[in-house]
């Protein structure tokens, strides 16, 4: 029986110009992690008695809540794409419950962030701290940003979708905000282990 | 690319990640242990960059590049952590 061969697509979904800006991030953050890993050769037991300081538990759930609204936002962005000219009200309707509940995760870690930063600031830790501290804020500050932005972006498709906006064939602006939700996401993989585990 | 795959790497994203936080939380992480967890962390991101991104069914130059980057920083954090001070 002759195996027939799904032809691989050739760009990558969404807006070709999320891609530039997604591989930016990437080499942003790469720079940060990897000034993290090697000033900590500088350091290794001030590294390891501040991050003590941190609640491994929050970075542990803040860290299912990104994987987890990401499994939401890709079923969003299938309902989407999977839609037939009859099933578009349905698809609409489908994608932005998914929607709902990735924003949903999106704000639950905004919440568990701001928490872990006022206990941080509380205890009267900044940025000149340390070394461990000055990457450890700046880190998560900075991909903190990212998440906030990541929502607003979600909850305006959200609102796209609520009104029945994406029509048959038309899915390019879900999957472009889904791209840049899914960085942030794999941005988050990388720092958990990397500041919050290794020692 | 049927969902039930995505039911999958969810899962796995989720076990992976508890048995990351069970390493730092039960203080049984070790130099040995770092080189599993950046593996795992590999497989992780390989997930999300495949599944999630949806870069599976891409042309393979645009899959390899967040690929490549993934490769990169986690041997470089294991060079940082394992070459000798």
């Amino acid at each position: 029986m002759a195996v027939v061969q799904t032809p691989k697509e050739k760009y990558p979904p969404g807006d070709f110009a999320i891609w530039i800006i997604i591989y930016v991030e990437l080499v942003t953050f790469a720079l940060l992690f990897l000034g993290y890993a090697f000033s900590r050769r500088g350091d290794v037991a001030l590294f390891n008695e501040s991050q003590l300081m941190l609640n491994q538990t929050s970075g542990f759930i803040n860290t299912l809540i990104l994987v987890t609204s990401s499994y939401f936002v890709i079923k969003a962005v299938k309902a989407i794409t999977s839609m037939s000219e009859e099933s578009v009200q349905e698809a609409n309707a489908t994608a932005s419950r998914w929607l709902l509940l990735a924003i949903g995760c999106g704000v639950a870690f905004g919440f568990i962030k701001s928490a872990e930063f006022y206990h941080i600031f509380s205890q009267g830790i900044g940025l000149s701290t340390n070394k461990f501290f000055m990457f450890y804020i700046m880190l998560t500050a900075f991909h903190f940003m990212h998440v906030m932005l990541g929502s607003f972006i979600l909850f305006v498709i959200y609102k796209k979708t609520k009104n029945a906006g994406y029509s048959y064939g038309d899915y390019r602006g879900i999957e472009t905000g889904a791209s840049y939700w899914h960085m942030v996401d794999l941005l988050w993989i990388v720092l958990f282990p990397l500041i919050y585990i290794i020692r | 690319m049927k969902t039930k795959y995505l039911e999958i790497v969810w899962a796995t994203l989720a076990a992976l990640t508890l048995f990351a936080y069970l390493l730092g939380y039960l203080k049984i992480i070790s130099t040995a242990f770092v080189a599993l967890l950046l593996f795992t962390t590999f497989v992780k991101g390989q997930l999300v960059i495949d599944y999630f991104m949806g870069l599976k069914g891409v042309s393979w130059k645009y899959r390899m590049i967040p690929t490549i980057w993934l490769v990169v920083v986690l041997s470089l954090i294991g060079v940082a952590y394992y070459m000798p001070v």
